[in-house]
């Protein structure tokens, strides 16, 4: 075979291309609105955090600036790194409890309870107050807090067993603790939905095998609806940080219009943000995602054992054939030494 | 699973069932908390309103401060019924507009195979973590640049995009299973079909719970009234409440924003009673799993 044969470039089938045509045809719509609204935004926002942005009478002065915003807010800022710091672990540790909480809820109101309409109801109706001018107000009244909790004792028990910055988180976290709750109304429907989905015969087998309730809910319920705690949690995360009540969101905002600061300022503060809630979804997922179930993993060890021997059967087809090569190799040399002798002796 | 449809409640009262009642009682008094909150509010006397420690209930209501809102209101320039007109055409046109973006967006995005599909999904993903405040100014450059500014495409277009909702939706299409949507095409179904007939019913409840977030976020938001808009005409109720609350923040000014914020809660209450049956008879009859 001295000739290279050239490999034939599979063309695409008629079913995929015509698939592949309806996709683009379903996400156009959505796809012009985030570009000119999402996307373009973002990358000038981008463009605007490493410049300094000051509004003229004559129009916009940009003038680029590099990563000086980014040093700016580390190194002189007296407030952003610690209200990052904060809202860091206030979120990392209120995440699970929003998400157990809807979970127990979602449970108990999937039993057979009556009046289980207007439970539901009433557990999701938060959802429709939570965001907005409403909330500020409530807060604002103290109606968000437990008055008979007495955060500043939790803090200074727990001041003792831990780091400062960790205790005031967690005495936040009491102190919200009628706000968390109020969160948690659409990830109990999430829940809800998905508990709803699971086949009951499951159950049923599981209890003719002799399984409590106990070890139904760790081996049915729960690596069941795993998709919709990721989703869930991530939601938890992304509502958190987008509420208008949260102070960082506020602190962007002033500064945006701030004499000192301005826009360019604003818009790095912002991107590093989105980064550290970007971080807690990942720890969130990491999480989440490193527990397989045990099925999973037999399948992936069985598919690795196979993959390593498929290489070592190609190895050693490899091996085998460099050795036919040399084997040849030697062979045709031996046979052109040989060839001329022999012709000479004909000779 | 057994069809369940609208009748959730069990017709039987069982023992059983007080536990568990004990244990949703108090929880389900403080989910009921803001609401009882914000009504009493708004009919709270002016020493009420101040009362330190903060009361609670109402104990003397009265209907001053929506008079007095409505006497604010009527000596402004522009009618009231304008802002509601306004904030209602906006509202709608946003949430229909920006559901049939997400579904038909999350249907390609789940089910659909075409080159470049994780890149969007990922795209999505990114938005969804970035704050609405950092985004203002560009967006505004863009709405200039179509020179849509003192229109109502101002209000709506901002808001077709909601990350939010196709991240919901599209996790909800995930679940719907495969092999339905394959049968819808062996009997000869196209994709707009398969959209319309198996998609949509489908995630019913994912999509009357992305109706609601998006109405919520759009109904109380002011920055699109406040940046994008200078004709006073063409502004949002939720701008104009806000104008009359502040306006006035002096002790007078503390019982309208309560008037007001009632006013501005009760759509969302509606719009949840609406939605409400759909929502709570989640994917019970989702067919297949």
């Amino acid at each position: 075979m001295g000739k290279k044969e050239k490999v034939k470039k599979v063309k695409i089938g008629k079913l995929a291309k015509r698939e592949a045509r309806y996709g683009y045809i379903f996400i156009a719509p959505w796809l012009i609105g985030a570009v000119l609204f999402l996307i373009k935004p973002l990358i000038e926002s981008f463009q605007f955090s490493l410049a300094d942005i000051r509004m003229t009478p004559f129009g916009r002065r940009i003038t680029f600036v590099g990563y000086e915003n980014y040093t700016q807010i580390w190194l002189e800022d007296k407030d952003f790194p610690f209200m990052l710091a904060a809202y860091f672990l206030e979120t990392l540790m209120s995440v699970p409890i929003i998400v157990v909480f809807a979970l127990i809820i979602a449970m108990l109101l999937n039993g057979k309870i009556k009046f289980k309409g207007t439970f539901r109801l009433i557990f999701f109706l938060p959802v429709i107050i939570v965001s907005g001018p409403v909330m500020l107000m409530l807060t604002g009244q103290g109606a968000a807090t437990i008055s008979s909790i007495n955060i500043q004792a939790i803090y200074n028990t727990l001041a003792i067993y831990m780091p400062n910055y960790l205790a005031s988180a967690i005495a936040d976290v009491f102190g919200n603790m009628i706000m968390i709750l109020w969160y948690s109304g659409v990830q109990i429907l999430i829940f809800l939905s998905a508990l709803q989905k699971i086949d009951s015969s499951l159950y049923e087998a599981a209890k003719i095998d002799g399984g409590s309730g106990w070890e139904c809910f760790w081996k049915i319920t729960l690596p069941l609806i795993k998709p919709m705690v990721l989703l869930n949690a991530v939601y938890t995360v992304i509502f958190i940080s987008n509420n208008e009540n949260n102070s960082i969101i506020n602190i962007i905002q002033s500064a945006m219009f701030a004499g000192n600061k301005g826009y360019g300022y604003a818009s790095a503060m912002a991107w590093m943000y989105s980064l550290a809630e970007t971080l807690i979804i990942g720890i969130v997922a990491l999480v989440m995602l490193t527990r397989k179930d045990a099925y999973d993993k037999q399948v992936r060890k069985f598919r690795k054992e196979m993959r390593k021997e498929q290489r070592a059967i190609k190895r050693a087809r490899r091996k085998g054939m460099r050795y036919a090569a040399r084997v040849n190799k030697k062979l045709n040399k031996a046979l052109k030494a040989a060839e001329p002798a022999e012709a000479n002796k004909q000779r | 699973m057994a069809y369940k449809g609208h009748n959730i409640n069990p017709q039987k009262f069982n023992k059983s069932q007080i536990k568990i009642i004990i244990a949703i009682m108090p929880l389900i008094l403080f989910m009921g908390l803001p609401i009882v909150f914000i009504i009493n509010h708004a009919f709270k006397p002016m020493e009420e309103l101040f009362a330190y420690p903060p009361k609670f209930f109402v104990s003397k209501p009265t209907l001053d401060n929506f008079d007095k809102l409505f006497k604010a209101s009527r000596m402004a320039g522009i009618p009231m019924s304008r802002y509601v007109f306004n904030s209602i055409l906006v509202i709608t046109v946003v949430v229909v507009a920006s559901l049939v973006l997400s579904t038909m967006a999350g249907f390609a995005l789940s089910k659909l195979r075409f080159k470049g599909k994780n890149l969007f999904i990922n795209i999505n993903q990114a938005a969804l973590m970035f704050v609405a405040v950092a985004v203002m100014i560009p967006r505004y450059l863009t709405i200039n640049f179509l020179g849509i500014t003192n229109t109502y495409l101002a209000h709506i277009l901002p808001w077709l995009a909601t990350p939010v909702a196709l991240f919901l939706i599209k996790q909800f299409i995930d679940q719907v299973p495969d092999s339905l949507i394959e049968a819808a095409y062996i009997d000869g179904a196209g994709d707009f079909k398969v959209y319309r007939k198996i998609i949509i019913p489908l995630i019913k409840p994912a999509i009357a719970t992305a109706a609601i977030l998006i109405f919520q976020q759009v109904w109380v938001d002011l920055s699109t009234s406040n940046y994008y808009v200078n004709d006073e005409g063409l502004k949002t109720l939720a701008f104009y409440m806000n104008t009359l609350a502040n306006a006035n923040t002096n002790v007078a000014g503390q019982g309208m924003a309560a008037a007001a914020s009632l006013i501005m809660f009760i759509p969302n209450l509606i719009m949840f009673i609406l939605l409400q049956n759909s929502i709570m008879n989640t994917m019970a009859h989702s067919g297949l799993k």
